[in-house]
């Protein structure tokens, strides 16, 4: 089965073709070609692939397409404007919250998600805010520390 | 007139250059490549554990409409191996099936669903053979033999003695030994393992797009694997989502994507599960260490008796030089003499092993540490002075013949001994009701970069080239594979220092055989050391050409040219050019510059040849680690906790301390994986670990504040003095936190992970045996 | 890219339109959050042909909740329980509980209904196609043996692993339930049949790990709801190897009542150790004194007798019983004495 989806993805209104039984994590990587969500396991046990649905942060492995019409859809591409970094990217890029990569789109949704609904989160609260996304390389320390630096830059004006 | 400044960027913190790319997802991992027209390719792998095969039936899977090709064993005859010694692997099984998930055939399909469908409709009958899951088994006297010229199941055995332990063990106040076991750990890169060929049938020609540390050996597996001359290959290496050693040898993912796509005359890309990464596998061994130390009563250690066994698997992949690493790496960190080692590495009905961050060195490090602090408290002593006791002095060579230039243990000593408070608050943390807390430290220390290549071809160790053209931009050209280390900005770091420039006017180019130079890869902790000196002779080169233009511009002797980046001059009073008026003067020679940077090792770090293998260890230059672990343990319930860590690195120099600070983060935190919840599991065979819930790698919420003392005991042979960041310090976590936990409750831990119930049944144990004591009194 | 086998996805906006889109399609699966349902289906575990969508369904999204009684609705998500402060303020082993449950993300996603009917779980079930394949598959799936229990004599004992529902039990709650014959609102702990005894065949009210739910064919969870027991006081913790994402190796919701120096009453349920959230039978003796030795003791034999953890998980059965214990004991002690 298909069906014709309209929603929202990354501020613009689009309607789509999409099978029933397509995962928004495929749908997203595959049919639209953001491949900047990513895909780390066989389901909801990494985080890799978090988007912000309706701003909360969402796993796109575990959503199916068929179930996102009318609702709003954020995904890495979205954010940074002007040709400039989010405060999230800016922070992860200039705290080396990103080693290889791979994590890092789904925790910079997710840390862009949690400064949406708390701008000066504490620390235990950014803990608490990533705690469904796995990282191998950093140890998380840094990944800490660069969600507070973008907490610090979204105060100066820069957008999360 | 202001004096102009060269830039400069060593030694400060330096956020990755390609770090705009992976935090706003335009980054191109493999599994990223779609392409119009790409076949889906998914793999059949066996059910059973070991056994003959007698028919792969793909009859029924090639009548499925959409099925586009169909390989199996019979496809390819070459085996695969990343030693040349060892290549016993076939990316198809053929004649027999070793471990539970080994590829036996594999379908291109117009798309998944069809693929995997395909997969369903293949049937395979073998004639099932005993198979064995644990060492001890399969060296059992009558146990099938896995590999036909392997006796014993022993893929290789290991023996030395340097010096005489009997004499050494006479010589001690104190010899005890021990027993550790370490459950076989995974990598579990984030990144899957994915693979896209393209083949050109009309140019017969292939590209393979690899997820690999190791570029250069996937070129050299595909050409033998396919038969095919290497000009006809290109190897592109995209992004790689973490490595850690499972990619450092090709996968069978790479190969078998190769082959479907000549068959299909097309392209194929393979993005395998969670699951089937895991089982292609390539971690760290099960390992049994028995150990035997003597020591005096100032802590000085006498001798030393070590044996190890490592489960290696089905297939060899690295085995042999994880076992020799083993061995060789009890040296070079302690001044030992009277040395003992028997390894063996044992051939198992499982996924094969491979090379982990910390390769062979870190299942026996937890020993060696974990019986010093034993020993160090049963002699009365301070574990911080049985290390200091058994210092080495630099510049030495080991009895294994390895070349130690620099040494900064001491000073890390020093570091995590002053940071962590241990002389004031070791011994005097407050307890709770149910809740202990304890102090623990240890050592470790790694190799920057193997001294020789596996495949030793007489040519330069590393080759790195920079092209400079009419635009004044400086594009490296290196085959050094950025897995999410940082060598790529390493690289860019080098090459703008040297010649004084912003970092802006640098571009890195890496992982395509079509562009840059050949490179060994990213394993050992080779790259910064060994590219990078390749990086540093390449910019003098350029450097020198640069001078010489810039002499002819400004007519001055070469010699009175000083190059402070964006201007050189000849002398102060000069106002000499700037570096774009250089360049157009320099361009006239030659058109577009290109110069070439080598380095090889010094054939003294090389190591002996007191025993077979005795190279295996040789390093220009090793790494130290220090380390304090803080925990909390909860005696009721088993649970630990890590409350902080202090660890101290001896990186030669810091090139770039926000990746130096990275790296021993990491490696920290993936010791404590190691340490306290991960391990593969097996029921009969079969990986019951193989996903992310069971497979416990810590979260956010389970990992402490991790606190990096840069040592920099400035290396005489490194880049700037720089030696490895990003395996030495995993190691010392594991005996550190045993000791910690000692310290906590006084029960010592010879088994990992130390996981909640082994914590609990432990403490149960001995109140029993209190109770047992009681009544009997 | 994971290629699902092929359904469809219903999504209706009533109460009436879901019970008729299941009663129309009896292999449907109701879909919460996905984040257990969509796992299994990953996994080939369960293949429905339709999915309904209960994400839209008007009727189930409210919080209705004072100090006297609380209502909440089978779509309503895990965070805006754990977060409501009304929840917090009266009902506060429900909001630990659903605070504890996987991680944030996860959180978001999940609702109240699908943690309920959380699908019982077992490490020779939650594994892929190909893996239960070559383990001969298992009882709860297709296969004729349960590799945890061999000689179970065709009992499955996939552990239930749902944190709201222990919470729910101590405070307890009733189950809303709609189906094709009409509504109908029984205790939760009736809900609950994984009783796993070997002595009894599998009925409507005695199942194991595989029939573990008392839900009639084409029924669905509209609600769930408590009444506020007055100076009741309660908490809810539990062990995991990780502190986030992953099932609990052991759960417990403790409420408990102290009038002066006495226990006047006492409600402890568990997760994570059989296939059903056990409210302990027999605390009502434990109560009229003070915490002492004997209530210790009780209670630990309380444990031992109704606890009995598998091998379905790699954490060892007997650690998961002892530690459930302990985690009742101290939770019992703390509300005692704060």
């Amino acid at each position: 089965m298909a069906r014709l989806l309209e929603f929202t993805l990354n501020g613009r209104d689009r309607v789509d073709a999409v099978a029933d039984n397509m995962l928004l994590l495929d749908f997203l990587r595959e049919k639209i070609g953001l491949t900047g969500t990513k895909t780390g396991c066989d389901g909801g046990e990494c985080g890799a692939c978090t988007v912000l649905i309706d701003d909360e942060p969402a796993l796109s492995c575990l959503t199916l397409a068929a179930t996102i019409a009318g609702k709003r859809v954020d995904t890495v591409e979205s954010l940074g404007h002007d040709g400039q970094l989010s405060a999230v990217q800016r922070g992860f890029h200039e705290k080396l919250g990103a080693q290889c990569g791979y994590c890092t789109p789904g925790f910079v949704m997710a840390s862009a998600g949690l400064l949406r609904r708390n701008p000066n989160p504490s620390e235990a609260e950014i803990i608490d805010a990533l705690g469904s996304n796995i990282c191998r390389c950093t140890g998380y320390v840094k990944i800490i520390e660069a969600v507070k630096y973008a907490a610090s830059l979204n105060a100066q004006g820069v957008s999360p | 007139m202001n004096k102009p400044v060269p830039a400069h960027n060593i030694g400060d913190y330096v956020p990755m250059i390609d770090g705009p790319d992976k935090v706003s997802g335009r980054a191109k991992f493999t599994a990223d490549i779609v392409a119009p027209g790409q076949l889906a390719g998914r793999i059949y792998r066996s059910p059973y554990a070991h056994g003959e095969i007698v028919s792969v039936d793909v009859s029924e899977a090639l009548k499925l409409p959409g099925v586009k090709a169909v390989v199996t064993g019979a496809d390819c005859d070459k085996g695969f191996g990343v030693l040349p010694i060892a290549r016993t692997e076939y990316p198809l099984a053929r004649d027999k099936v070793r471990y539970r998930g080994e590829p036996v055939a594999a379908v291109a399909a117009i798309d998944d669903a069809t693929a995997r469908e395909a997969l369903r409709r293949i049937k395979m009958t073998v004639s099932e053979l005993p198979a064995y899951y644990t060492s001890q088994a399969a060296l059992a006297p009558d146990a099938v033999q896995l590999h036909e010229k392997k006796p014993g199941n022993i893929e290789r055995d290991v023996l030395y003695e340097l010096g005489s332990t009997e004499q050494g063990f006479a010589e001690a106040d104190l010899v005890r030994d021990g027993t550790y076991n370490c459950a076989e750990v995974c990598q579990n890169q984030m990144e899957m393992h994915a693979a896209v060929a393209e083949y050109d049938a009309v140019r017969n020609r292939m590209t393979v797009h690899a997820s690999t540390q190791v570029p250069y050996y996937v070129h050299l597996m595909l050409a033998q694997i396919l038969d095919m001359e290497m000009s006809r290959i290109r190897v592109i290496k995209p992004h790689v989502g973490g490595g850690f050693g499972c990619r450092t040898e090709t996968l069978n993912v790479e190969l078998i994507a190769a082959l479907l796509a000549r068959k299909a005359q097309g392209t194929v890309r393979i993005v395998t599960s969670r699951e089937e990464t895991f089982i292609t596998h390539r971690g760290r061994p099960e390992t049994d260490v028995r150990l035997k130390i003597g020591m005096r009563k100032d802590g000085r250690i006498t001798a030393v008796e070590c044996e190890c066994d490592q489960r290696g698997g089905a297939h060899s992949g690295y085995g042999v030089v994880t076992i020799l690493y083993a061995g060789s790496m009890l040296y070079a960190i302690y001044d030992l003499h009277n040395v003992k080692y028997v390894g063996r590495r044992v051939l198992t009905n499982t996924p094969p092993c491979g090379a982990f961050r910390g390769h062979g060195t870190v299942d026996v490090r937890f020993a060696f540490e974990s019986l010093l602090d034993e020993m160090a408290a049963e002699l009365g002593l301070d574990p911080f002075a049985v290390r200091r006791a058994n210092f080495l002095t630099a510049p030495t060579f080991t009895d294994n013949d390895l070349m130690v230039n620099s040494y900064g243990l001491p000073e890390c000593l020093d570091w995590v001994e002053r940071e962590s408070g241990w002389k004031t608050r070791k011994g005097k943390l407050p307890n709770g009701n149910s809740v202990r807390k304890g102090l623990g430290m240890a050592c470790s220390h790694y190799v920057s970069g193997a001294s020789r290549p596996v495949n030793w071809t007489g040519e330069p160790h590393a080759t790195v080239k920079i092209k400079l053209d009419f635009d004044g931009s400086l594009v490296v050209l290196s085959g050094a594979a950025d897995i999410g280390q940082g060598s790529t900005t390493i690289l860019a770091q080098t090459v703008a220092e040297v010649l004084g420039l912003d970092l802006s006017r640098v571009r890195v180019v890496t992982g395509d055989s079509e562009l840059v130079p050949k490179d060994n890869g990213s394993y050992s902790s080779r790259v910064t050391f060994i590219v990078g000196n390749a990086a540093l002779d390449a910019a003098r080169n350029l450097k020198a050409l640069l001078v010489n233009a810039a002499a002819r511009k400004l007519e001055a002797r070469p010699e009175d040219i000083e190059c402070l980046g964006e201007v050189y001059r000849a002398g102060a009073q000069d106002r000499g050019a700037t570096f774009d008026e250089v360049v157009v003067e320099a361009l006239k020679d030659s058109g577009t510059i290109t110069v070439t940077g080598n380095y090889s090792t010094i054939p003294e770090s090389h190591g002996g040849k007191k025993y077979r293998g005795a190279v295996i260890g040789g390093t220009m230059g090793y790494s130290y680690s220090a380390q304090v672990v803080e925990v909390t343990v909860d005696e009721e319930t088993g649970v630990v906790t890590v409350d902080k860590v202090w660890v101290a690195h001896d990186c030669g120099k810091a090139l770039n301390r926000l990746t130096v600070e990275g790296q021993v983060q990491g490696s920290v935190w993936m010791g404590m994986g190691q340490a306290m919840s991960e391990e593969a599991a097996y029921q009969d065979g079969l990986m019951v670990t193989a996903n992310m819930l069971d497979y416990r790698v810590p979260t956010i919420q389970d990992s402490p504040p991790i606190e990096v003392g840069i040592v920099e005991s400035n290396d005489p042979h490194g880049p700037f003095g720089a030696k490895e960041a990003g395996e030495g310090s995993l190691a010392a976590f594991l005996p550190a936190l045993t000791a910690a936990i000692t310290d906590a409750i006084g029960i010592r831990f010879n088994d990992l992970p130390v996981t909640p119930d082994r914590v609990f049944e432990a403490i149960e144990k001995r109140k029993r045996a209190l109770e047992k004591k009681k009544g009997a009194a | 890219m994971d290629a699902l086998p092929d359904f469809r996805v219903l999504n209706p906006e009533t109460l009436d339109e879901a019970l008729a889109a299941r009663a129309q399609h009896p292999d449907s699966k109701p879909l919460g959050g996905g984040t257990d349902l969509v796992v299994n289906i990953r996994r080939g575990i369960l293949a429905p042909s339709v999915l309904i969508d209960m994400n839209r369904v008007k009727e189930l999204h409210a919080i209705k909740v004072d100090e006297n009684s609380i209502e909440i609705g089978a779509s309503v998500r895990l965070t805006a329980l754990a977060q409501h402060s009304d929840v917090i303020a009266h009902y506060p082993v429900l909001a630990q509980a659903a605070a504890h449950i996987a991680g944030p993300t996860h959180r978001n996603m999940g609702t109240v209904g699908g943690n309920l009917c959380l699908d019982t779980r077992c490490i020779y079930y939650n594994q892929s196609e190909w893996w239960r394949a070559a383990n001969n598959h298992c009882l709860k799936t297709t296969g004729s043996m349960c590799h945890v229990a061999p000689k179970s004599r065709g009992v499955c004992f996939a552990t239930y692993s749902g944190d709201l529902a222990p919470a729910l039990l101590t405070l307890q709650a009733e189950i809303d339930l709609a189906g094709p014959n009409g509504k109908r609102t029984i205790p939760l702990e009736h809900l609950y049949i994984g009783f796993a005894r070997q002595d009894v065949p599998v009925t409507e009210t005695q199942g194991d790990g595989k029939f573990f739910l008392s839900l009639r064919p084409g029924e669905i969870v509209v609600a769930v709801r408590a009444k506020n027991t007055p100076g009741l006081r309660s908490a809810y913790d539990k062990i995991r190897i990780r502190r986030s994402i992953e099932y609990p190796v052991a759960g417990v919701a403790v409420a408990l009542k102290r009038e002066g120096d006495k226990l006047t009453d006492l409600r402890i349920a568990f997760t994570g150790t059989n296939p059903r959230p056990v409210l302990l039978a027999g605390t009502a003796e434990l109560c009229g004194g003070g915490i002492d030795e004997r209530v210790i003791k009780g209670l630990d034999a309380l444990v031992r007798d109704q606890i009995m953890p598998m091998k379905t998980t790699f954490t060892p059965g007997h650690y998961r019983r002892r530690v459930a214990g302990v985690l009742a004991r101290r939770l019992m002690t703390r509300l005692y004495e704060s």
